[in-house]
């Protein structure tokens, strides 16, 4: 089991007749989302927009979305996976004990009668955010959710799709996949590309203080990460490029300050859906891009003879 | 400036067959004489020399091949491992290899040109940013339309002059080469979750439109505007038992228009479900054969792990249910669709018994060789690096013998090949590799060494172990510049990009832009791929 069944979001404006936000807030993380995608636009196929359209929001509390849903689903935390299990059952016909069903702080009426509404649309889709991919369970309530939508196919018309956000990380995504074959989580400190989350991936590597020094590239780990990665941030050199002071320049020992990409730097975001979309700048910087400072790092690199596995034997030994 | 010397020369388009010959070059193309001190000789006495060769069909970039490179990372564990050095960037083989990898596989074979087949227009910015990332190979694409629903839209109010020019803005807004049909209507029906498997019927959503109207007048149009490659077509129910029936009526739909028929192997299958299938290549071969405005590509498989990625979503849901692996979807707002689905086909399997000798009986029976193509439909047949395993079984008939023992009896009264004793020689696999798809390709630069010719040339040790001779060219020559060179590859060079650039009124903007603003959710002005993305393209106008 695996994989994912999406689509353009685009075709959530078109077609989608019934919307579900899972462990997000959209109203206030993706602000744009329920009047340029999914909820208001009058699509192809929902001309009648917002009255063609009936959203369900699965959260563990009544946040600022829920005033734009038909449903309010309000599962107790941590009980994400037990609920999703559950409508995969009840979609499949399966007999479910509904004191079990209880402990999500749902009824099974209530799921019976979501997982028909599932049944019966004519084209559903799937948000879930960070509510869902990041508590209890994780990585396993990710693949229950987007098992239960590739299973709905078998019905109806279904699609999914995380919530991404946090700037262009959907772009750094797929730019290591074409260059190293790999999503994240890649470590090329034997000359190709290993692929082994927990192991490579970010906090891990710092949490562990694999690494002597750290490049921070349009992101603000010292805000976000655990304090153990954090502290191995402070302790070791690292250098940040970002147009503005964050809390991860403020430890670091070198801070470029670069052009704001969109604004005064050209580029490509991709969005949410891996759709591409190339950012025209507005404004000059005085400061150089991204892009510009990488060129030179990347330079002043090559100037140092070839570290290659040939040249091991030229290493020096730490 | 450069000559290669002693070498039996395999040159089809200009009817050389192994005469020892000698080939200059200068300023990257193929010259008639060399003279001066400054002039390299490569001793190629021992080797064949070949053009660079041509995969007219391969799935190499773009959002569909980078969405299942997520989807499989554990295809890439045991993968070819390239390492990073002053020349070479580091990457990943396997079923879908990184971009620099795709590279240099290719010139590990001796192929110079690689079609990407399929490309919407929505995310061909972000194919141009991989192909830009893919070196050694000369890059062109071709663009999926015939599920476009503006294009359909047009169609059902019988509007087909406006919606050749929609089809040549769209060409043009990809920065693509050729125009792309996946099962015609089908992806569009399967945006509902239907399929559109009879031709005659109308598409899901349209009481005008069936794929029978699409092929034919996609197939005029692009004959119309005059495009180098002709329609590329990907038939209805691919990879369904009984399919030969659709694939020889959307022949006769073509109606003398050119076109380009696709992985034909997943589209020549008789009986009425998995347990009665059986191969009908005879029957197909023996229809194409007359079919001269016809060409194709064989499709073929090979035992092995692969993925299979398609815009044929309604297909690849079968699959994801038949084999209970992975699914990957993405339905592309307005235009197409893909789907992924991991797949390993097995020698012991029935099914896959006969695919596998169906590939390999289109490539024997199809008498002309100038009209079919050597691929795998990679990474969906199998992988592109495992060309010369198919070049082995074509030139040994002896060889093929000892395979067809080793498959399940079940299969041996459901196939053609063990009754055809049929060669390929040297100059037929050169047609199949290059000269022909080239020609198809409509690329008269590519694919042969006549004067003029750009200087892609590939020199083989003659071996006769013809699997190890093809995976291992000795020197491989891009643009004139020696990129591998006793096997290794010394020399990175980035490759080109051919886009054609056809005529059409510019009022269709005019048309388009409402349109686009009520059914996208990009802007119209972001639409179009900008020319500056692509590097080194060569446009070629049109009509």
């Amino acid at each position: 089991m695996g994989g994912k069944v999406t689509c353009t979001l685009g075709e959530v404006k078109n077609r989608a007749d019934f919307i579900i936000y899972w462990g997000g807030n959209p109203a206030d993380c993706h602000p744009l989302h329920f009047s340029r995608y999914t909820l208001i636009p009058k699509g192809k196929h929902v001309p009648e927009g917002r009255k063609g359209r009936t959203m369900v929001l699965v959260d563990v509390r009544e946040t600022p979305s829920a005033r734009h849903a038909d449903i309010l689903l309000q599962v107790k935390p941590g009980k994400d996976f037990e609920v999703i299990t559950t409508l995969r059952a009840l979609v499949k016909n399966q007999p479910v004990d509904a004191a079990r069903v209880a402990e999500t702080g749902l009824t099974l009426e209530q799921l019976q009668d979501f997982a028909d509404r599932m049944k019966n649309a004519r084209f559903g889709v799937l948000f879930f955010g960070m509510g869902l991919s990041m508590t209890r369970g994780k990585h396993m309530n990710s693949a229950a959710a987007l098992a239960l939508v590739a299973e709905l196919n078998a019905y109806t018309k279904f699609v999914s799709m995380p919530m991404r956000g946090h700037g262009n990380v959907t772009g750094a995504d797929v730019v290591m996949r074409w260059t190293t074959g790999f999503p994240f989580g890649v470590s090329l400190s034997r000359g190709y590309p290993r692929f082994n989350p927990g192991e490579f991936s970010t906090i891990d590597v710092l949490v562990r203080g694999d690494n002597d020094a750290t490049l921070v590239l349009g992101a603000d780990p010292g805000a976000t990460m655990p304090q153990p990665a954090i502290d191995h941030l402070a302790r070791t050199p690292t250098i940040v490029l970002d147009p503005k002071v964050t809390h991860t320049s403020r430890l670091a020992r070198v801070h470029i300050t670069t052009a704001t990409t969109g604004i005064s730097a050209p580029g490509t975001v991709y969005r949410m859906d891996e759709i591409p979309l190339p950012l025209k700048p507005i404004l000059e910087s005085p400061y150089p891009t991204d892009e510009e400072v990488m060129h030179r790092i990347l330079e002043k690199v090559k100037e140092k003879p070839a570290w290659t596995p040939a040249s091991y034997k030229e290493v020096p030994c730490a | 400036m450069l000559r290669i010397t002693g070498g039996r020369v395999y040159d089809p388009a200009n009817e050389v067959d192994g005469e020892v010959r000698d080939v200059c070059i200068s300023g990257g193309r193929i010259v008639d004489e060399v003279a001066g001190a400054e002039v390299r000789t490569i001793d190629a006495a021992g080797m064949v020399v070949f053009p660079g060769g041509v995969d007219v069909h391969t799935h190499v970039a773009g959002g569909a091949l980078n969405f299942a490179r997520a989807m499989t990372p554990e295809n890439h564990r045991d993968a070819a491992k390239f390492t990073h050095s002053p020349e070479l960037r580091a990457g990943v083989g396997g079923t879908t290899p990184s971009t620099f990898a795709t590279g240099y596989l290719y010139a590990g074979l001796g192929y110079t040109t690689v079609n990407e087949a399929a490309v919407p227009v929505l995310s061909a910015r972000h194919t141009h940013e991989e192909l830009r990332d893919t070196p050694l190979v000369d890059k062109s694409c071709c663009v999926l339309m015939a599920n476009n629903e503006l294009i359909l839209d047009l169609l059902e109010e019988g509007e087909t002059e406006r919606a050749k020019h929609l089809l040549a803005w769209h060409l043009w807004a990809a920065k693509g080469y050729g125009i792309k049909a996946v099962n015609p209507g089908g992806v569009t029906a399967w945006k509902w979750g239907k399929d559109a498997k009879i031709l005659s019927e109308p598409v899901p959503g349209y009481s005008k439109v069936t794929p029978a109207k699409i092929i034919s007048s996609m197939a005029a149009m692009v004959d119309e505007l005059g495009l180098p490659h002709p329609l590329h077509l990907h038939c209805n129910n691919l990879g369904a038992p009984g399919n030969i029936d659709t694939t020889i009526e959307t022949m006769k739909l073509l109606d003398g228009h050119r076109a380009h028929m696709a992985h034909l192997q997943f589209h020549s299958y008789g009986g009425d479900d998995w347990d009665t299938l059986r191969s009908e290549s005879a029957r197909l071969a023996e229809f194409f054969n007359g079919q001269p405005n016809l060409t194709a590509d064989a499709g073929a498989i090979l035992f092995g792990d692969s993925v299979t990625i398609t815009a044929d979503g309604p297909w690849q849901h079968l699959l994801y249910q038949l084999t209970g692996r992975k699914w990957g979807n993405l339905d592309v707002e307005n235009e197409t669709g893909c789907g992924v689905v991991p797949y390993t086909y097995k020698g012991t399997n029935m099914v896959n018994a006969v695919q596998w000798a169906v590939g390999l009986e289109l490539l024997l029976l199809i008498d002309d060789p100038w009209r079919i193509y050597l691929t795998t439909d990679h990474p969906n047949g199998a992988c592109f690096w495992r060309y010369p395993e198919i070049i082995h079984l074509l030139m040994n008939a002896d060889f093929r013998r000892e395979c067809l023992e080793k498959l399940p009896d079940k299969a041996m009264g459901r196939i053609h090949l063990p009754g055809i004793d049929r060669e390929y020689t040297l100059f037929e696999i050169a047609i199949i590799t290059s000269a022909g798809p080239a020609r198809a390709l409509g690329m008269p630069q590519k694919g042969h060494l006549g004067v003029g010719a750009d200087a892609d040339v590939v020199l083989y040790n003659d071996d006769s172990d013809r699997e190890h001779m093809f995976g291992h060219p000795r020197y491989l020559l891009k643009g004139g510049e020696v990129v591998v060179e006793e096997g290794d590859i010394r020399k990175m060079v980035d490759g080109r990009e051919c886009i054609v650039r056809p005529g059409y009124d510019d009022n269709i903007e005019e048309y388009l832009r409402p349109l686009f603003e009520q059914y996208y959710t990009m802007s119209f002005d972001n639409y179009p791929v900008e020319m500056e993305r692509l590097e080194g393209a060569d446009i070629r106008e049109c009509g």
